[in-house]
């Protein structure tokens, strides 16, 4: 198959069709609902035509051409019908088709884990599984039936043209096989024009976000007039850049609109010349009069919604990427399913464990072991990149080992499913994540039974109490979006407490403290200590801060145990 | 109405260019008019055999109209777009000066970034109020008149029999879909959802770690379901809207063919208008979907423009006074006495009785935890927010009696986000003073230590930054907001959190590089790490708006 020919705008993309069969029924459906409506049009010119021609040459009573009228009535009801069916039936397989798709690809960006999406952009993703779904909702809900009513209805039309006025059917037939020579020659041309636009509008449009963002500054430094200019120049550059744009993207529609204009215009000339030469009877001629336009109509229509179809095909295609990716991280080939998180100490043993990644030379983390027996702390240290997240996310198993073993109380993670394996862990990642749902909910991720008590003692451990007490929601106030922005130490303090409030026996610490100054860590560590009763802690950070003592401080390049002069106390 | 009348008028006098546009639009639906109805006329007088000299000049004069229809639709999508970003233009401006004197403290609840792109969005969303709601409308009533007058002066009757269904197409499918278009809880369980499928993704090893992926899965489709409920409520009724505007040009050509057959037999009528009258007919009922279109877009837009007014109707906080005072040059001693500060009636105070002194020259660090009134105290003396009771002075004189610029001219601000704009490092290093010259600029740079970062770039101060320039890390940015605060010249320098989003010893580098290149001048630093306000002479915590002693 060339490569023109793939890029074709096809009705459903294959591999789309092939993964979601309700998309075939759905594009079926809208063929033939369009052939059914296509008969009604016929039918209804037929009928009006025949009235017509019997009332014009024959000046019939109203009375014997009712059974015309009520065909043409009929007809009419018939069409309106199956357009309702048509537009409810696309919407709702748009829905269907979105829904399944935003549930399977985020059940599979869950599957794939942490180790896979860093190497992606996470932001890129989510644009995909949210506007570009939007599009792929478009796309089935409008261009689908659109399409499939190009694809149909101006063939049997056609088809019943030509039973009737070859003359009528070549003036037709040239006028719509110029419609997508047209279609493509300004459409690639209006692309051209947009791309090129499209950074430049792209920027301006920027720029007065960043202004409106920026006007605190702007009033500090007395500049709130620049700033309007500013608003002005960049508005009136986007008109003229957008007009310049459109003057060439309104070409296909202006084709769109000439052919159909003709369409009517020519075949009204070849019918009243066939007339004229007594060729043709005036039903025939009426009835194809009647038709002509229709015939076009269903083009313009999917024409419009052309847009429509590339960026929702771009949706669908980057969605089936991510579904077909392979994990890497492959679960225990009998899953159990997890049972309640485990809340008694455990043993936890790695040895010879080794963790490469694929875009890095050498290996992350080589031959490293520790045994902590119940309620040990252990500290790993190094320089940045010295693996020691590596090891945590080995731990979490949200990268593959590439040697080497772990194990809780002798159960090793290759024995057991990952949910049943990771409940045995709370964690305080790097770059912790807050949901946008209330204070109270972040806090209860790993723990969702907690108590309100024990929301504020934890808040109160990481120093949070003072802020959450001038919360107007307290506890209940949302973050993030349309509510409360922490600071990179708050939501540092929060990570902490949501990570103490889960009870696993098994608590990792990934540079906690790394937005936290001196002092204020030294206020935390005795409040949190009480937290971590029984509970086994590996830190990962440059220096064994933050709890008072560690019963091992390691170097993760070597394994070597260095001396423990421990924390600060 | 009221909200849309109030909108019209701040896109300036659009009127002209609006009326022209929907005069094309107009123009070209007459075309459509006379093409089907010319044509229906010429199949109807051919049928007869008059002769082609009886029919050639109606002939050509089909096809121009034929021609015509594109172009004029053409002109008219061309005029109703410039209208529409000529008006959006303005709108942009007034969203502008309505923020202006009213940020940050007055909209602190719209601090957060998305509520502002809302804003934006709203404005842009007001472009539809020209687009797709007055033209597509407007045309289609005018097409409507002028085909109800054509039908007329045929067979008056007729004018009837297209004008009942044409009026019902007109309000009862519009009517259907405006009450089910647009709802609040769609719009709402939307974004709900759009936020949701973000946390997922990005919180994905948060949620993996807590063993939360499951029940949030589980959250999701709960509301994906509802979200489809509502799409399926508003599919129907505008399924409903296209099924009843279809049976209304189906009751239309009914009629006015059955009205045209009876007086053709009863010899009142030409024959050949019985083909006239039912193209005539399809052809005005053409552009009548537009009304359904435009009352779908009218909610949306409606509520756009009443949240751009709730906007304005914010009250603007500080208004300089008559005859203002000027301040004296060098640095004025800074007093708040028993100063307290309230955004609003239902909230706490979020200072509460501070007293606070500046002297000139003093060092003064503010620390607390989010939320203590650090922002609230900065706000206070930029004057971007009045005192509910006590006082500020600077050097003797209330704040008051001074003009807002005066008082921000003193106090130079290096802000929280160390802002930057669109433009080069110069026109970003002299927002504060723009007729700096180059020596004054090499000074503020070298003060802020970035002399040397700006020497290595390839054009120097003019190489613009943001998008489409050079890249900008976390501590240069800061590092160009301390410059510019510099450049300003104020004798007061005001210290917003320099140092958020950065790590410990870049943070501390900051500091210690700002304190020197402050020299004499009066220093309040507002931070919320104990480490940095070590480094000035005092320091004062606040915790709930109130000095801890």
């Amino acid at each position: 198959m060339s490569p023109a020919r793939d890029n074709r705008p096809r009705l459903v993309p294959p591999e789309l069709a092939a993964r979601l069969p309700a998309t075939r029924s759905a594009s079926l459906t809208a063929v033939a609902i369009g052939a059914l409506i296509a008969v009604s049009i016929v039918v209804q010119a037929v009928a009006l035509a025949t009235a017509i021609d019997r009332s014009l040459l024959h000046h019939a009573a109203l009375g014997m051409l009712r059974p015309e009228l009520i065909a043409v009535a009929l007809a009419v009801a018939a069409r309106a019908v199956l357009t309702l069916l048509g537009e409810v039936w696309a919407r709702r397989s748009a829905e269907a088709v979105v829904t399944a798709l935003r549930g399977q690809l985020l059940r599979q960006v869950l599957a794939l884990g942490p180790g896979w999406l860093a190497g992606e952009r996470p932001g890129e993703l989510s644009l995909t599984a949210t506007r570009g779904l939007r599009s792929l909702h478009a796309y089935f809900a409008r261009y689908v039936p659109q399409a499939a009513m190009a694809a149909v209805v101006p063939i049997v039309l056609l088809a019943w043209v030509a039973t009737q006025d070859w003359l009528s059917l070549v003036v037709v037939l040239v006028l719509v096989l110029a419609v997508p020579v047209t279609m493509i020659h300004f459409g690639r041309e209006a692309t051209r024009r947009t791309q090129r636009q499209w950074r430049r509008l792209g920027s301006l449009a920027g720029r007065f976000l960043q202004l409106i963002e920026g006007l605190p500054t702007l009033r500090a430094f007395g500049r709130d007039g620049y700033g309007r200019r500013e608003v002005i120049e960049s508005t009136d550059g986007v008109r003229v850049a957008t007009m310049r744009t459109l003057r060439v993207a309104f070409l296909s529609a202006l084709s769109m609109d000439l052919i159909a204009g003709f369409g009517v215009g020519l075949v009204a000339m070849a019918l009243g010349l066939r007339l004229l030469w007594g060729q043709l009877s005036l039903q025939t001629a009426l009835a194809v009069l009647l038709v002509a336009p229709e015939i076009f109509v269903p083009l313009r229509r999917a024409g419009a919604e052309f847009h429509a179809s590339t960026e929702g095909q771009a949706a669908a295609r980057r969605v089936l990427e991510v579904l077909d990716t392979e994990p890497t991280v492959v679960p225990a080939p009998s899953p159990r399913l997890a049972g309640p998180r485990p809340r008694q100490p455990v043993d936890l043993r790695i040895e010879g464990l080794r963790v490469a990644y694929d875009d890095r030379a050498g290996a992350a983390v080589d031959g490293f072991g520790f045994h902590a027996p119940p309620g040990w702390r252990v500290a790993l240290v190094g320089p940045s990149g010295s693996g020691k997240s590596s090891v945590l996310a080995a731990l979490l198993g949200f990268v593959p080992l590439a040697a080497g073993t772990m194990s809780i109380d002798g159960m090793s993670a290759s024995a057991c499913a990952p949910d049943e394996w990771r409940a045995h862990f709370s964690w305080v990642p790097q770059r912790p994540y807050l949901f946008t749902t209330t204070l109270a909910q972040n806090l209860r991720l790993g723990a969702p039974e907690a108590a309100d008590d024990a929301l504020e003692e934890v808040i109160a451990a990481v120093g949070l109490g003072p802020l959450v007490r001038h919360l107007p929601g307290g506890l209940e106030t949302p973050l993030g979006q349309d509510g409360l922005t922490l600071s990179a130490g708050e939501r540092h303090r929060v990570a902490l407490a949501r990570a103490l409030l889960c009870p696993a026996p098994i608590v990792l610490l990934d540079e906690p403290t790394a937005s936290l100054d001196p002092p204020s860590v030294t206020q935390m560590a005795e409040a949190i200590v009480p937290w971590l009763a029984g509970r086994t802690v590996v830190l990962a950070a440059h220096q064994p801060l933050l709890l008072p003592h560690f019963d091992a401080v390691l170097d993760v390049a070597t394994s070597a145990p260095l001396p423990l002069t421990a924390g600060i106390s | 109405m009221r909200p849309l009348r109030r909108v019209l008028a701040e896109a300036g006098t659009p009127y002209g260019r609006l009326a022209l546009a929907g005069l094309l639009g107009l123009a070209s639906a007459a075309a459509t008019i006379g093409l089907l109805a010319g044509s229906g006329y010429v199949v109807g007088r051919a049928a007869s055999r008059p002769g082609l000299g009886a029919l050639a000049g109606l002939l050509a004069a089909i096809e121009v109209l034929a021609f015509l229809r594109g172009p004029l639709r053409y002109a008219e999508r061309l005029v109703g777009h410039d209208a529409a970003l000529r008006a959006l233009a303005r709108w942009r401006v007034w969203l502008y000066d309505c923020l202006s004197p009213r940020v940050p403290a007055a909209l602190s609840g719209w601090r957060s970034g998305d509520l502002l792109t809302r804003a934006i969005d709203d404005v842009d969303t007001l472009q539809d109020l020209y687009l797709r709601t007055l033209l597509p409308a407007g045309i289609a009533l005018g097409a409507a008149a002028l085909g109800l007058v054509v039908v007329g002066l045929i067979l008056p009757v007729s004018a009837l029999a297209l004008g009942v269904p044409l009026a019902l197409a007109c309000t009862v499918p519009p009517l259907v879909v405006w009450r089910r278009s647009g709802s609040d809880e769609a719009a709402g369980i939307g974004g709900a959802l759009a936020a949701q499928v973000v946390d997922a993704i990005h919180g994905a090893p948060d949620l993996l770690a807590f063993g939360a992926h499951t029940a949030m899965l589980e959250q999701l489709e709960t509301m994906a379901a509802r979200a489809a409920a509502l799409d399926r409520r508003e599919a129907r009724a505008q399924a409903v809207a296209t099924l009843l505007t279809q049976l209304c040009l189906g009751a239309a050509l009914v009629g006015v063919s059955a009205v045209g057959i009876a007086a053709v037999h009863a010899h009142h009528l030409d024959p050949v208008m019985v083909a006239v009258l039912p193209l005539a007919a399809l052809a005005t009922f053409e552009p009548v979907a537009g009304v359904t279109l435009a009352a779908a877009r009218f909610r949306a837009v409606g509520a756009a423009a009443r949240r751009l007014l709730a906007l304005e109707a914010v009250p603007i906080p500080v208004r300089d006074g008559d005859d203002p005072t000027r301040l004296a040059a060098g640095a004025p001693e800074i007093r708040f006495a028993d100063a307290s500060l309230r955004y609003a009636a239902t909230l706490p105070r979020a200072l509460d009785g501070v007293t606070l002194v500046v002297a000139p020259g003093d060092r003064v660090a503010v620390t607390g935890s989010s939320g203590a009134g650090k922002s609230s105290l900065v706000n206070a003396l930029l004057r971007f927010w009045p005192l509910e009771g006590g006082s500020l002075s600077l050097g003797g004189i209330a704040a008051d009696d001074l003009a807002q610029a005066d008082v921000r001219a003193t106090c130079a601000l290096v802000d929280q986000r160390a802002q930057l704009f669109a433009g080069t490092i110069r026109s970003n290093v002299t927002l504060g003073r723009p007729a700096a010259t180059d020596d004054e600029i090499a000074i503020a740079l070298e003060a802020a230590q970035l002399r040397q970062w700006v020497a290595t770039l390839p054009a120097g101060l003019d190489t613009p930054v943001g998008e489409d320039g050079v890249a900008v890390s976390g501590g240069e940015r800061r590092r160009l907001a301390v410059a510019r605060a510099l450049l300003a010249g104020g004798p007061v320098l005001v210290l917003d959190e320099p140092t958020s989003g950065l790590d410990a010893p870049l943070a501390d580098q900051l500091i210690t590089d700002v304190l020197a290149a402050a020299k004499d001048r009066s220093v309040l630093l507002i931070t919320h790490r104990a480490g940095e306000a070590a480094r000035c002479d005092t320091t004062v915590t606040l915790e709930a708006g109130r000095v801890v002693p």
